[in-house]
């Protein structure tokens, strides 16, 4: 190993679309956020109508348990997200970065890459947005990219279709 | 039927090994023909009818012969299932052919949609002939050919079932292609070594194989209408338990269940093993044959070899054996893959590391684990300490902390002796917790060794993985925000083959990417940077 200078990865030089913000708040919203609010909602609401006693001790264990947390995501996952979401198409490989807590890095030569799926989502449609996956030989290779504009999506399902028919193929 | 099934140029009786076809195509009989699988299928279709009219059978017995209404309704139902299983099978045998050409091998199936399904030749990587005790019996066996794609059940084609001898006639047509050239060394890598029994009792989960074993039989008994407990000989024996002197009937309790354990162990290990072979075949192929009543014989092409595994599992290390996995392309999915990559029993220590050197036809890189940094490819490079205390802190936080808080806040609701229970485990929880969080360290290791990629890491099975480098098809890095602080990341290795993901765990962050790049060139090279240069990320488009 060369270790006069050890070389660090750089992030992905392109970021996603700034809509993914949106759609990812409205995924949080619809899975997890949404239906914890609700809950503290109808619970809140119950405890009014019917156990107007429990009020004092429950409201604020609703407030820690529930709503703080929903709130939380809804508001930090989007934003980390973003921050930590990137792509780039490189000569012989393809990189993309994700995750908000786990964060992942991976990249992909070009050489091993069997398709590209573009998916759209129902949320995905209505921003705009499009989800390009790199799937190579091993499940563990995958590359997804989320949230890219539907123009960049379809121009990078291209390129990386034309460059991989380019880059001699051992897609073993 | 199939005449052409029997009539082979007197293929001699055992084990027909693959013919080393030369240039032309093998003028196997039946090149070319549709042929069909064995009508003894249908029989091995029945197989199932077993267990429910055995179960039958024992109710009868169990009440004396008077049967019951609801029995002979049970037995009315098996007869209609009967009838539609043999009717099903039937249909499905009649209506499915198969054939091997010059290119490919050709199934038809389906009564009203019918399917053909073509494999060209040089795709299939390994072919699998299992055969469980009914298919014996009736002297068929099932072939898997398996394909590069490695995916689920896609890549697969199984010919359910043919004779014994066509199965391995037909192997040999399938794999004929390959390169048959003499093999320099010995072929044989190894074979069954009854001494290797002893490690058999190292591998089960001893103790808790038995539990699994005496709750299966406590369903099946209650399945038949037995309740276990309300017969009169288990309960007297639990009283009689109860009464005598717990200090003594206690560890003899223990001591029989390890026992029983033990033997369960030694059945499963010779039931696996019986007979077992670890050879090459030619050249290209490697051969594993082995089993008693369910007999298995898994061939993998040397070009999907992708490295191996050698693994050490807790009990198995204090006793100095280890076992060895091939990692290996086309082996199904991670269920076939685990029962299929088998290379070596629990064997000794020694005996793993040179059936792994012959398998990777180089010597196996066993180096050890130390502190500094060494070119040298006899030591692995260790981890920062970083990744010890997150182990601690793991082991700490997921074994000690929630059963003792546990026992402890039920303790205080309910009983003081669940109070003391709860300081007794912490205080011997957390010594054991901190010795394996040592131990998982010290195991913890990679290193670049000529062609190959060695990464050693665990601690309840201490594995060191031997990959060929240019199988990595991907690199992944992971963080958490704790990794981030602790200034780790691990790395996940993409290969086609075996896990798909092997995982570096905890490595030091800036030396992350030059083991990765050094490890497997020209995968991530464009996007590196020289720490000099610092933070070169250029806004979005």
């Amino acid at each position: 190993m060369s270790e006069h200078a050890a070389p660090l990865l750089r992030p992905p030089r392109h970021r996603v679309d700034p809509r993914a913000r949106a759609w990812w708040r409205v995924q949080a919203l619809l899975t997890l956020s949404g239906p914890m609010l609700l809950t503290a909602l109808v619970m809140a609401a119950l405890s009014v109508l019917f156990f107007p006693g429990a009020l004092p001790w429950l409201g604020p264990l609703l407030l820690v348990v529930l709503v703080l947390p929903a709130v939380a995501y809804l508001v930090v996952m989007p934003r980390m997200r973003y921050a930590v979401h990137a792509w780039e198409l490189g000569e012989r490989a393809v990189y993309a970065a994700g995750g908000w807590f786990w964060q992942k890095r991976r990249i992909a030569p070009l050489s091993r890459v069997q398709t590209v799926d573009t998916v759209r989502g129902p949320i995905q449609r209505r921003y705009g947005l499009a989800t390009v996956t790199v799937t190579t030989a091993s499940t563990a290779g995958d590359i997804k990219i989320a949230g890219l504009s539907d123009a960049d999506a379809e121009a990078l399902s291209r390129r990386i279709g034309e460059v991989a028919q380019d880059v001699p193929g051992d897609a073993a | 039927m199939s005449a052409a099934r029997h009539d082979g140029p007197g293929t001699g009786g055992d084990a027909p090994t693959p013919a080393p076809h030369t240039d032309d195509q093998p003028a196997v009989p039946g090149t070319g023909e549709w042929r069909r699988l064995s009508p003894r299928t249908l029989l091995v279709h029945c197989g199932w009818l077993g267990a429910p009219l055995g179960s039958l059978a024992l109710t009868a017995l169990a009440t004396g012969g008077r049967i019951t209404a609801g029995a002979w309704i049970t037995l009315a139902a098996i007869a209609a299932a009967f009838a539609v299983v043999t009717a099903a099978g039937l249909v499905r045998w009649a209506r499915t052919d198969f054939r091997v050409t010059a290119e490919s091998l050709d199934v038809r199936s389906g009564l009203l949609t019918r399917r053909l399904r073509s494999v060209p030749l040089h795709r299939i990587r390994t072919v699998d002939l299992t055969a469980s005790p009914l298919h014996r019996l009736l002297g068929v066996t099932v072939l898997r050919a398996g394909t590069a794609g490695s995916g689920e059940g896609s890549g697969e084609l199984s010919l359910e079932a043919l004779p014994v001898v066509e199965g391995e006639r037909l192997r040999g047509e399938l794999l004929a292609r390959a390169a048959a050239e003499a093999v320099a060394e010995d072929p044989v890598l190894a074979r069954i070594n009854w001494r290797w029994l002893r490690y058999a009792p190292l591998t089960f989960w001893v103790v808790g194989g038995v539990f699994v074993a005496g709750g299966s039989a406590y369903r099946a008994l209650h399945e038949m209408g037995i309740e276990p407990w309300k017969l009169g000989f288990v309960r007297r024996a639990f009283e009689e338990f109860g009464n005598g002197m717990l200090w003594l009937t206690l560890p003899a309790a223990l001591l029989a269940v390890i026992a029983l354990g033990s033997v369960g162990a030694l059945v499963l290990y010779v039931e696996n093993w019986w007979s077992y072979r670890l050879e090459w075949a030619d050249a290209g192929t490697l051969r594993v044959h082995r089993g008693l009543l369910t007999t298995r014989s898994v061939t993998i092409e040397r070009a999907r070899l992708r490295g191996v595994v050698l693994r050490e599992p807790l009990l198995l290390r204090a006793g100095g054996g280890a076992t060895v996995r091939a990692v290996a392309g086309g082996l199904g999915n991670k269920e076939e893959n685990r029962k299929r990559s088998g290379l070596l029993p629990p064997a000794p220590r020694r005996e793993a590391v040179r059936v792994a050197g012959g398998t990777l036809r180089t010597p196996f890189p066993d180096p050890e684990v130390t502190g500094r940094q060494i070119d040298g490819d006899r030591h692995l490079v260790r981890h920062p300490r970083a990744a010890l205390r997150r182990r601690r802190t793991r082991g700490l936080l997921f074994a000690v902390l929630p059963v003792s808080a546990l026992l402890a806040g039920l303790g205080a609701a309910f009983t003081p002796v669940l109070l003391h229970a709860a300081w007794i485990y912490a205080v011997l929880a957390t010594p054991a917790v901190l010795w394996l969080a040592r131990d998982a360290y010290r195991n913890l290791g990679h290193q670049i060794v000529g062609e190959h990629l060695v990464v050693r890491a665990g601690t309840f099975s201490r594995d060191t993985l031997v990959l060929r480098r240019e199988a990595v098809a991907a690199w992944t890095f992971t963080t958490s925000p704790f990794t981030r602080r602790a200034g780790l990341v691990t790395l996940t290795a993409a290969v086609a083959a075996g896990e798909e993901g092997y995982r570096v765990p905890d490595l030091a962050q800036g030396a992350a990417a030059g083991f990765a790049a050094t490890a497997a060139p020209g995968i991530l090279d464009e996007f590196l940077t020289r720490p000099v240069g610092h933070g070169d990320r250029t806004p979005s488009t």
